[in-house]
């Protein structure tokens, strides 16, 4: 909220922070109230001055322009070439000098006009930036002072602090409020204007119109009172530069009374026209369901039926505390006017401004909460400065429909929790003290050095001990808490398992040359069911997505409506982006959660995701068939596997798959028998039509099914100190008949002594018959007892050649 | 002597080979000189077919002559064919000149998110203070991301965090402090935990991404200080920053804590004296913090007047732009491996 420096003057005395604004902005934000910024008015109209026009003749080279000798209290005349017409020898005009920077950044310079000389310009209004648009200069009143400064003519040197008031701090929305603070800080007294009302006994407000409040509950407290005979007009300047100052539109002296009460006191006002009131009686109750209601700004509203409102006997008038309507407003034909203060709960005007969209002054104040107590002294300003601004007569008597709750029951606080609580020592006094200056009442209680604490009705924020720590500490200072460290008395609470593995999944990735995407945990939901394709498919590799995924209630847009179902369309995403970007190879993986509806709420599951893609740069052998992408992923994801200590895992062709994956270059992972991802190459489609002219491989693996058994310890195994012995075998197989499984053969048939067998060399053509390949296996064998005999080998060798031949009806090369 | 005739052509055979033995000028060449020098149908054989015909006295003496110039011919060849060994690797060697100016082959690490650098280093400073790491849900209850931290419905604090919602009852959670909660419900005081994150507010600009990452940090215990709260920032600060790092609390509000403060640090790329990352404040605002308020205490069933606490946390891409100076935030989800690959740390 937006403070103007004299206006906050009316209540404390501040203007010795007028040359030095940031001494102001630095305390209030050193007690909690942060100053967003300070904006110094007068320094806008630097070097402009008021002056008098002492001789006016016609320019001798140009029949439109005058040549002007101005007096702008300064040695000798200042002549300025004038364009404009409106202005005569004596008047006193707006003067500005060379160095000066008006609105739109038009400095001032001295020139030459048409041969003759001219030091400065004669401005109008719009040149100011005072108003949109101006007939001609600005002709001030005989009485304004020559060589005066403008800004300080028109009131305009002025500060205005911008407060980012926290939502406890509802006290401090208003002028007076940050009056209090200051007082309690700077220990300056609270000006207290006396408020002077010329009652008239030809106006009653009770006889005028009947109050009667239906929901007291919501509605602890209305007040109001009547003002006849009024004049609608524009307000005065005063009015309308006070509230211009602190960014509220001036609309005529009714409303403006109101607003300005709202700002000064922070008691947001509503003016009613009498006469528009039908049936002389004011109703505090809730509406009535489906009721349309037109605000004072034309907006037709069909109210819900729990919204408070002000009645009449017919209808709403009001939407309570957050906007008046249509049918009751101040116009300019307006002579009667009820003035309604009121005190409307917060939780009520908050609801209700939400629902309708109603961000109002009022509303806002409303919905922090107000001082229940400072209704009346704000309608007795209203009334007294309406009766100055607009005139009219003021009832003697006003409606307090008072049914607030008793008092509020004392805070218990001692010295020694406060000093407990901040960690520096605190005495009887000082506490006692501060509290006082906030105004506070403070009773020592018997014994025990403790204190009983009412706060003032306006700090309904303090209710519990901690608040008054609060006030003492921050009052003080933070800077005074020193830098302590807790002992730790008690052990450590267990790590979290699943964080600490999916770091170490993170870290292994890493070490598979995958980088580390972090995307967001929502996505499109068109975007996610396009490039995913059919979802239920993904269960046969035990990822668990749903058809329709967890939708939010108010995305930001359409690209970011439900929650993601797997990390892919965030890494397809990120690796087009890279592509496109002069990354034409890449490897990423994520760690991170995807969601679902769960049987009660929702559910997070973890997954480990990764893609693959182009060529290595930098690499001298370079193969480029679109399948070796899917085999440079496979090694990443068996590095990973590897050093997780799992060794049982089995990668059987992904049959029925989604229109992601390439239908023939996809498996479902398995390990130790059990179904925890999938690893396949990207569709050509997709490639095709995101104009990707490279292979691109994809993994998503469940990371919690990933994680049995983790952290798994290292188990050794004993390491020979006899000589390895390396043999070949190649097996000429039909071209659809799995590799891995000949080698899981040779592994069961050579038993112990094999230490490994690999596939080593892949063939096809030349002699073979059409429809098959030859497989080339190398095979590591090694004793932990002996040196192996070349006899022990070839029985070993056969015995593998023998079973294999049988069992796949193949032969050996 | 017979055998004279016959020790003047060995002798003279010797010094041939020897020479031929220095001119070869590979190995085969000079294994051809020795193969017909001394190999099974060479000169040395030839002559002992000779000296089977000398007379039996002059054979001993002979065939001392014979070995002697046997070993002499070994120890040549030898000699020269370490030689031409030694000559051959050079010649190799020569040959296999590189441009030590090409780049070296590409490493297969991959780098760290710079959000999980800051996570990182975070967490391993906070376990040395008996911190341990928690995580919960991002789908969360109302009452586990507002009411039960004090932040009834219908309150002005619900407007400091713009909430995106799921149904009426789920919100994906605004900050990590429900995991609070969780700690608070399911662990018995008093403990110490750590909560890293991710978060969403409904709300997206320049400086603003509507999913972004936190990490909060729970003590309970029977007391606790502002003074603790602020030692323990100081501690984690200066340990990332560096020893000189100042540390500043200026009052705020957060509905679950009271006192509440804001921390800062002084600006770790001008040391305070005032650059354009602090805007001349010397300053750098990191985060939130404060005394738990004794509500939420009330909230999980846990007496306020028996335990105490503090908590504080701060946003994660805020730490990361202050540390490295990034200047986008869009950085942090386009995941361009031209950035990534910066934090291969």
């Amino acid at each position: 909220m937006k403070i103007s420096l004299k206006w906050l003057n009316d209540h404390v005395e501040v203007m010795d922070f007028l040359s030095k604004p940031e001494d102001l902005a630095h305390l209030l934000t050193s007690v909690g109230l942060e100053v967003e910024a300070v904006e110094n008015r007068s320094q806008q109209f630097a070097n402009v001055v008021v002056g008098q026009i002492i001789k006016l003749e016609r320019h001798p080279n140009a029949d439109r322009l005058t040549v002007c000798q101005l007096d702008t209290g300064e040695e000798r005349p200042r002549q300025i070439v004038c364009g404009a017409k409106n202005h005569k020898q004596g008047d006193k005009v707006v003067v500005t000098l060379p160095g000066a920077i008006l609105p739109g950044n038009f400095a001032i310079k001295k020139s030459k006009i048409r041969d003759i000389e001219s030091l400065g310009m004669l401005a109008s209004e719009s040149e100011l930036g005072l108003k949109k648009e101006s007939d001609g200069i600005m002709i001030l009143p005989a009485d304004a002072k020559v060589g005066l400064p403008f800004a300080e003519y028109f009131g305009l040197d002025d500060v205005i602090i911008e407060l980012n008031v926290t939502p406890n701090r509802a006290d401090c929305l208003s002028h007076l409020g940050l009056a209090r603070e200051i007082s309690a800080l700077l220990q300056r007294p609270i000006k207290n204007a006396k408020t002077e009302i010329k009652t008239s006994s030809k106006v009653s407000t009770k006889k005028s119109v009947a109050v009667e409040v239906r929901d007291s509950q919501l509605c602890p407290r209305y007040a109001g009172r009547v003002v006849a005979g009024v004049k609608v007009e524009p307000s005065p300047a005063w009015l309308r530069s006070r509230l211009e100052s602190v960014g509220l539109k001036s609309i005529n002296n009714i409303v403006d009374v109101t607003n300005f009460i709202m700002m000064d006191l922070g008691q947001p006002l509503h003016a009613f026209d009498l006469a528009r009131l039908s049936g002389d009686k004011i109703i505090v109750d809730r509406a009535v369901a489906t009721e349309k209601f037109k605000t004072l700004d034309g907006t037709e509203l069909v109210l819900a039926g729990d919204e408070l409102t002000i009645r009449d006997q017919q209808r709403a008038v009001c939407i309570a505390g957050a906007i008046g309507g249509l049918n009751s407003g101040v116009t300019e034909e307006t002579t009667d006017v009820f003035i309604e203060a009121a005190h409307f709960t917060m939780d009520s005007v908050r609801r209700t401004a939400r629902r309708h969209g109603l961000q109002t002054d009022s509303a806002y104040r409303f919905s922090r909460g107000t001082d229940a107590s400072g209704v009346i002294r704000a309608l007795e300003r209203a009334v007294a400065l309406i009766q100055q601004v607009a005139g009219g007569d003021v009832a003697a008597d006003y409606w307090d429909v008072d049914s607030r709750p008793l008092q509020r029951q004392p805070i218990r606080v001692s010295a020694n929790y406060v000093s407990d609580r901040l960690g520096y020592s605190v005495t009887d006094d000082d506490l006692k003290c501060w509290l006082q200056r906030l105004g506070c009442t403070v009773t020592s209680v018997d014994g025990g050095g403790e204190f009983e604490v009412t706060p003032p009705d306006f700090r309904s924020d303090l209710e519990q001990d901690v608040d008054l720590v609060e006030e003492y500490g921050r009052l003080n200072g933070y800077d005074r808490i020193p830098e302590t460290l807790p002992s730790l008395s008690y052990a450590p609470l267990a790590v979290d398992k699943d964080y600490a593995f999916a770091a170490r999944v993170s870290e292994m990735a890493r070490m598979a040359g995958l980088s580390q995407s972090v995307n967001y945990g929502f996505t499109g939901a068109k975007y996610q069911s396009e490039l995913l394709g059919a979802v239920e498919l993904y269960r046969q590799c035990g990822l668990q997505m749903d058809i329709s995924p967890v939708a939010l209630r108010n995305p930001l847009s359409e690209d970011l409506n439900v929650m993601r179902v797997s990390l892919l369309p965030g890494l397809l995403s990120n690796m087009l982006h890279n592509y496109r970007h002069g990354s034409s190879n890449g490897n990423l993986f994520e760690v991170g959660h995807v969601f679902r509806h769960a049987s009660e709420g929702y559910g997070q599951d973890s997954r480990l995701s990764m893609v693959t893609w182009g060529v290595p740069t930098g690499v001298w052998q370079k193969d480029e068939r679109p399948e070796r992408v899917f085999f440079d992923l496979k090694a990443r994801l068996g590095s990973i596997l590897a050093k997780l200590q799992i060794f049982q895992v089995q990668f059987k062709a992904w049959v029925e798959t989604p229109s992601l994956a390439h239908p023939v270059q996809a498996a479902i992972v398995f390990v130790e028998g059990r179904n925890i991802g999938f690893i396949a190459s990207v569709h050509p489609q997709w490639l095709m039509n995101e104009k990707v002219r490279t292979g691109v491989a994809i993994a998503e693996l469940d990371l919690e099914a990933l994680g049995r058994g983790q952290p798994r310890p290292v188990k050794f195994k004993p390491v020979s100190k006899f000589p390895a012995v390396q043999r070949d075998l190649a097996f000429v197989l039909p071209r659809d008949m799995r590799a891995n499984d000949v080698a899981t053969e040779i592994v069961k048939s050579a038993g112990r002594l094999l230490q490994s067998v690999e596939v080593f060399d892949i063939f096809s053509g030349g002699h073979l018959p059409a429809d098959h390949v030859s497989v080339a296996y190398r095979m590591v064998f090694q004793d932990l007892e002996s040196t192996l005999s070349e006899q022990k080998l070839t029985e070993l060798q056969a015995q593998i050649v023998s079973n294999v031949e049988k069992k796949f009806a193949v032969k050996v090369r | 002597m017979i055998s004279d005739q016959l020790l003047s052509t060995l002798n003279d055979k010797l010094a041939h080979s020897l020479a031929l033995l220095m001119q070869a000028q590979d190995l085969q060449k000079l294994y051809d000189v020795k193969v017909s020098f001394s190999g099974k149908q060479g000169f040395l054989s030839e002559i002992m077919r000779e000296m089977a015909k000398l007379p039996k006295e002059e054979k001993p003496q002979f065939g001392k002559e014979v070995n002697r110039v046997k070993e002499e011919f070994e120890k040549a060849y030898l000699t020269r064919e370490q030689a031409l060994k030694n000559q051959a690797l050079m010649d190799r060697v020569r040959s296999e000149r590189i441009d030590v100016s090409l780049p070296g082959l590409p490493l297969q690490m991959g780098a760290k998110h710079p959000i999980h650098l800051i996570f990182d280093d975070v967490i391993s400073i906070l376990n040395r203070l008996g911190y341990s790491v928690r995580t919960g849900p991002q789908i969360e209850k109302d009452w586990y991301n507002f009411e039960a931290l004090n932040i009834p419905p219908d309150h002005p604090s619900r407007d400091m965090q713009d909430t995106f919602y799921i149904d009426s009852d789920h919100v994906l959670r605004t900050h990590t402090s429900p995991v609070q909660i969780h700690a608070l419900l399911q662990e018995k005081p008093p403990f110490r935990t750590l909560a890293p994150g991710s978060v969403f507010r409904c709300d997206s600009d320049v400086s603003h991404s509507p999913n972004f990452h936190q990490i909060e940090g729970l003590l309970v215990d029977r007391k606790v200080s502002m003074a603790d709260l602020k030692g323990t920032i100081a501690f984690l600060l200066r340990e990332l920053f560096g020893a000189s790092m100042k540390v500043r609390f200026r009052p705020s509000f957060f509905p679950f804590t009271e006192p509440s403060a804001e921390f800062d640090c002084s600006c770790p790329v001008c040391n305070g004296k005032g650059c354009r990352l602090c805007k001349h404040s010397g300053w750098i605002e990191i985060g939130g913090s404060g005394l738990v308020n004794p509500r939420v205490f009330e909230a999980v069933k846990l007496d306020p007047k028996q335990w105490q606490g503090f908590a504080f946390g701060f946003g994660i891409e805020r730490m990361a732009i202050i540390r490295y100076g990034i200047d986008d935030i869009r950085l942090f989800s386009e995941n361009d491996l031209r950035f990534l690959r910066q934090f291969i740390l």
